[in-house]
């Protein structure tokens, strides 16, 4: 029983963040239909900015929300030099434009950086367990679950209660209805963007706290992980997202914990596996969005 | 028949061989004045040519973006690695191999086709759950899943160590890794006979009719067309392609690792795909030189041998990779059809013979062959959207020697009247009964062989096709499925329409009127027993809509079909239609010739409104 | 106030609307009546700023309003109710008021959504509600209310009848004029010819992208060719 609770706090841990990830991409997706392959980049770049500031001395208290920003400064920087182009366009192209920056990111660290992982400190205290009635805790996870939990409520909130979020959530429902009400589609693509980045800045936070290195592929495993969060959930769905994201995490778990010894190296696979199942049989994903008929 | 031989098979044949040769001298060029290493780098460009042109035929055929074919690369790789590697050799790397494997010894003439035969038989799974998810051009499942393949091989290669001795090492072959030249010889034959299936597989039958439904999936099926049908088998000799550039890409280098077909050969060999032009064979050789040559420089100027401090900061490591994606990206936004867009060798070729004169038979002749009397019964349908009731039991006979028009004002149900007689839209109740055969339930694509074709309300034609080929690609898509059918000749609707003169015209580029021309010739080529037309003179002035009567009757006449004709213009109905039946809110108000119902109250109180509660 | 002149808009090789010409004066009711595919929806939403026209001019109380965006459009007075009203089902009811209010500052929306709720009670009870639950009439008014948000001078309204039953067809025509009372200039486009007829003040009637027939609405609701000028019956229309 206690294992089970550790696993699922391990699980939740692990799924805060890619729920973050790929409301990340839900965002974007809702608003633009373009699953966003280039969004692990700024996660890449976050990891950059981290070892940057880590080597002027900076330490974690600055550095975490310093990362928030610079992640969501990027993503506006992208969609203004990349995706600003291919609004509109058909899908294929879409995609390709994303995988085409996706690896000229990459390939930029390489250049101006470096093509190995450097490596910064990791906060000690974080990996410490706290035992909390018998069942070992990782303080790491409880503080992804509650950051997760207020990112995401901030979020929500955003969403439910500004006109930004009002707006972006009639974007993605109708772009043209919301154009004719008077909302400025490049604002509400940018601002979507933004969003967008900070959400991967927090859960870059604290990807980069567990693997504590920077490299030009940092950000490629969290944004796969994030991508199948989102499509688990229903691409259309905000809520789907995180929802997926939660279940991709205890799934990973879950997985870990009872494969073969073997076996547990296919983790990834196995869940891709299970992911392609999904959309051979339900191509819209997990969560129907429920719409009611329009009169 | 004589024309199109030479068109779809001698042409191509020759134009793939003078590229070939082409490509050959060129490589045989460079070596000669080149350096030691360019021995090496041709050989790599011919195979990842060899690479380049399987995806071309999936992707450039269907429109759907694999990620996934490094996977059946990889797939490939390892069983040939697996084979072809001395027993010896095998038992110091892999000496817990599977299956007995170890002791295998085979040739890698054998190891490669076996390899391949392999990653076609995954293929055959991978393309039915594409098809069972409706995999078409820009859907997103179809990449999640092919990439899903890319991942899971690749997760596996790293972890079957007892198989593949797992990610650090890989496995390898004997120290004499490079390539004979007898081994060249087989790499120059397999360009040889990939260039070949690539250009004639896009002449098939199979290729043409993916390459409609990649134009437009849903007219596509109302002509007939199963795309996954098509799709399986371009996946299929796609695979076969590609897979066999694998195992020689193995064998060049003398060992596999799984990070050899993961996403840096993915990037490398879409971006090819993309410069050069997914819809051309020609292209993807092209592109295939243009990037090899691309990253060769930038590697030569990011190298030590070039010391330029003024540009140092750009010529460094890495930037080979920012050419690749670069290249990509700029491809993509500013000329996404990349350098060649679809054309080929082989027109030029066709070009710059004598024209083709048109065939003589008479106009309006009408087609030869025993055609019986038809009817089409569509008896009390009822269709619910949610909760809106859009047909209540709507009924509608028609025989194929007369024309019926439908008519009714907007949101009346007369499209999705047409969407249930031709499978598009499932009926909640009520029959369609086509000569006393049910086609209720069936999917369009078997209702359009059955012998309904329909044309769109917006115009929907295979925009890169050219005309000749919209007309050619219907025809071909029933082509088998007729029974006693006859089917016009591409010629006679052309010279029928008025389109002979812009008959290599792409169909996108058409203006509206001859646009609409194309549409109706290319439904009447399906040879359909009746034709179903969605507001045919939309967007039309008056005398393009008397003219519209003219060419709709001949065409009916041509292969004896009825028409049953949906529109809003009174003129163009009266003129056209031997009876008419009126819907207003999902019912048919009325039924008569087209003076009785235009003068009927109850139709033109429907039409203009009035008085609230009108008695119906 | 509005004045159309000349106007052209395609959808690639076609030509949606041709060379169309009309004007509404201030204080007015106008109609545009037709068939369905004439081109009134592409008319209204390049009127709008959601389509940009590829030729022609269009005038709002003297300013060239042509390629303006729909932002801009709102704050010079001019709003659409769109063709299948288009509101935001996964939004509530005052969700949706407040985007409509968009363009407005935000300490005035408040204000503007109540003035809404006075004109449309029934929304004022469901604020709360998703509108994807609204019924077909709730559903109007609040696509009209929405609009109303940005004050509009000149309301454009494409097809507010549209899947609607009779009873609540009346309540839209009266409510026609009950705004214009209130000052509001009309353009409606409608496809109950005879009782936006009657209503109006003058009307346009369309075919196939271009204007056939204009005049003053009774002397249109009595002609006997009206019918027949709608469905392209006869060609020579005096």
């Amino acid at each position: 029983m206690t294992e089970l609770l550790q696993q699922v706090v391990d699980g939740l841990g692990r799924g805060g963040i890619y729920a973050l990830i790929a409301l990340g991409i839900a965002v974007i997706f809702g608003v633009m239909h373009l699953v966003n392959f280039a969004h692990g980049e700024l996660i890449t770049v976050s990891a950059y900015a981290a070892y940057g500031l880590f080597a002027a001395g900076w330490d974690w208290w600055l550095v975490a929300p310093a990362v928030v920003v610079i992640a969501g400064v990027t993503s506006v920087v992208i969609e203004f030099v990349a995706f600003r182009w291919v609004r509109g366009a058909p899908d294929f192209t879409m995609l390709m434009t994303s995988f085409g920056v996706h690896f000229l990111v990459q390939a930029g660290f390489v250049m101006y950086v470096s093509a190995n992982f450097r490596q910064f400190p990791r906060p000690g205290w974080i990996f410490e367990t706290w035992k909390v009635g018998g069942v070992s805790l990782e303080v790491y996870d409880l503080l992804v679950i509650l950051f997760t939990l207020l990112t995401l409520g901030a979020t929500y909130w955003v969403l439910q209660n500004t006109m930004f979020g009002t707006s972006l959530r009639a974007a993605a429902e109708d772009f043209d209805a919301a154009r004719l009400m008077g909302i400025r589609s490049d604002r509400i693509i940018r601002g979507a963007f933004a969003l967008s980045g900070l959400l991967a800045g927090v859960a870059a936070v604290f990807w980069l706290m567990r693997s504590g290195q920077a490299g030009p592929t940092a950000g490629l495993s969290p944004m796969l992980k994030g991508v199948l969060a989102a499509l688990i959930g229903g691409l259309g769905s905000l809520t789907g997202a995180v929802l997926g994201g939660v279940v991709l995490g205890l799934a990973e778990v879950l997985l870990i914990s009872h494969l073969p010894a073997g076996l547990v190296g296919l983790t990834d696979g196995i869940v891709f596996l299970l992911i392609a199942l999904l959309f051979v049989f339900r191509p819209q994903g997990l969560i129907t969005v429920r719409r009611a008929e329009r009169v | 028949m004589h024309i199109g031989v030479a068109r779809r098979v001698v042409l191509p044949v020759a134009g793939s061989l003078i590229t070939y040769l082409l490509l050959l001298v060129g490589g045989v060029a460079y070596t000669a004045i080149g350096n030691s290493s360019s021995d090496g780098l041709v050989t790599q460009m011919l195979i990842n040519a060899i690479v380049v042109l399987g995806i071309q035929i999936y992707i450039g055929n269907t429109g759907v973006l694999s990620f996934g074919h490094m996977g059946f690369g990889a797939i490939a790789g390892y069983a040939f690695a697996v084979c072809a590697i001395s027993p010896d050799r095998k038992a110091v790397q892999i000496p817990d191999a599977p299956f007995g494997l170890t002791e295998v010894d085979l040739t890698p003439l054998q190891s490669s086709l076996i390899a391949s035969l392999i990653a076609v038989v995954v293929a055959v799974v991978i393309g039915l759950g594409l098809a069972r998810s409706g995999a078409r051009s820009g859907a997103v499942a179809a990449t999640v899943i092919t990439l899903a393949l890319l991942f899971v091989v690749h997760e596996v290669a790293k972890n079957w160590i007892d198989l593949t001795r797992g990610g650090k090492t890989g496995l390898s072959f004997s120290p004499l890794g490079k390539v004979t030249l007898q081994g060249r010889g087989w790499i120059y034959l397999a360009l040889l006979l990939a260039l070949l299936a690539a250009r004639l597989f896009k002449e098939t039958r199979f290729g043409r009719l993916a390459q409609a439904a990649r134009e437009d999936d849903l007219a596509a099926r109302s002509m007939g067309i199963h795309p996954a049908l098509q799709q399986m088998i371009a996946l299929l000799l796609s695979v076969f392609v590609v897979s066999i550039g694998a195992t020689l890409r193995v064998f060049e280098l003398g060992s596999i690792n799984p990070r050899l077909f993961f996403f840096k050969y993915t990037l490398l060999t879409l971006t090819m795909l993309i410069v050069g032009g997914r819809n051309s064979v020609a292209g993807s050789l092209v592109g295939v030189v243009v990037i090899s040559a691309g990253s060769e420089i930038t590697r030569y100027l990011a190298g030590p041998s070039v010391d330029l401090p003024a540009l140092d900061w750009i010529l460094r490591n890495g930037l080979t990779d920012v050419f690749l994606g670069g290249s990509m990206l700029g491809f993509m936004i500013f000329r996404p059809a990349g350098l060649l867009g679809d054309w080929e060798l082989d027109h030029w070729l066709a070009g710059r013979l004598a024209k083709t004169p048109v065939s003589q038979l008479p106009a309006g002749h009408p087609v030869d062959g025993h055609r019986s009397e038809g009817e089409l019964h569509v008896t009390g349908v009822v269709v619910d959207f949610g909760g809106f009731r859009a047909l209540e039991g709507a009924s509608l006979t028609a025989a194929t020697d007369e024309v019926v028009g439908l008519i009714g004002p907007n949101g009346a149900g007369k499209t999705t009247l047409l969407n249930v007689i031709t499978g598009l839209v499932p009926a909640g109740g009520g029959s369609v009964l086509l000569d006393g055969d049910a086609l209720d339930g069936r999917p369009s694509y078997l209702v359009a062989r059955a012998g309904i074709v329909r044309t769109f309300q917006n115009l929907r034609l295979f925009p890169a096709l050219s005309v000749e080929e919209n007309i050619a690609v219907a025809r071909l898509a029933v082509a088998g499925h007729l029974a006693d059918r006859p089917q016009p000749e591409v010629e006679l609707l052309l010279r029928v329409s008025g389109l002979g003169e812009l008959r290599h015209r792409r169909a996108g580029e058409l203006d509206y009127g001859n646009a609409r021309r194309l549409e109706l010739a290319r439904a009447a080529a399906a040879a359909p027993r009746f034709l179903l037309l969605d507001e045919p003179t939309s967007g039309m002035g008056d005398r393009e809509s008397a003219e519209m009567v003219h060419r709709i009757r001949e065409l009916a006449e041509l292969v004896r079909a009825g028409v049953v004709v949906v529109d809003h213009d009174l003129n163009f109905i009266t003129g056209i239609c031997d009876r008419v039946y009126v819907l207003d809110q999902g019912k048919v108000i009325a039924v008569g010739t087209p003076d009785e119902i235009s003068e009927d109250p109850v139709v033109q109180a429907a039409y203009l409104g009035g008085p609230v509660n009108r008695s119906n | 106030m509005l004045e159309v002149e000349s106007l052209t808009t395609c959808y690639g090789a076609i030509a949606a609307i041709r060379k169309v010409g009309l004007t509404v004066r201030a204080g007015e009711v106008v109609c545009l009546i037709g068939p369905n595919g004439a081109g009134k929806t592409t008319l209204l939403s390049s009127i709008a700023g959601l389509l940009s026209p590829t030729g022609g001019k269009i005038w709002l109380n003297g300013d060239d309003v042509t390629d303006w965006a729909p932002d801009r459009m709102l704050r010079s007075g001019l709003a659409l109710v769109p063709e299948h009203r288009r509101i935001f089902a996964d939004l509530t009811v005052h969700e949706n008021l407040m985007v409509g209010g968009v363009t407005k500052a935000s300490t005035r929306r408040a204000g503007l959504r109540d003035q809404v709720i006075e004109l449309f009670p029934a929304l004022g009870s469901k604020l709360g509600t998703s509108a994807g639950y609204l019924s077909g009439g709730e559903a109007q008014q609040l696509a009209i209310g929405r609009a109303m948000m940005a004050e509009p001078e000149i309301l454009l309204m494409d097809e507010p009848t549209l899947g609607l039953a009779p009873l609540l067809a009346d309540v839209v025509f009266n409510l026609i004029g009950t705004l214009r009372d209130t000052g509001l200039t009309l353009l409606v486009v409608e496809q109950n010819a005879q009782r936006i007829l009657e209503v109006a003040d003058r009307g346009y009637v369309m075919r196939s992208g271009e204007i056939v027939l204009d005049g003053l609405a009774p002397d249109l609701l009595a002609r006997q060719d009206l019918f027949d000028a709608y469905l392209g019956r006869s060609t020579d229309l005096v």
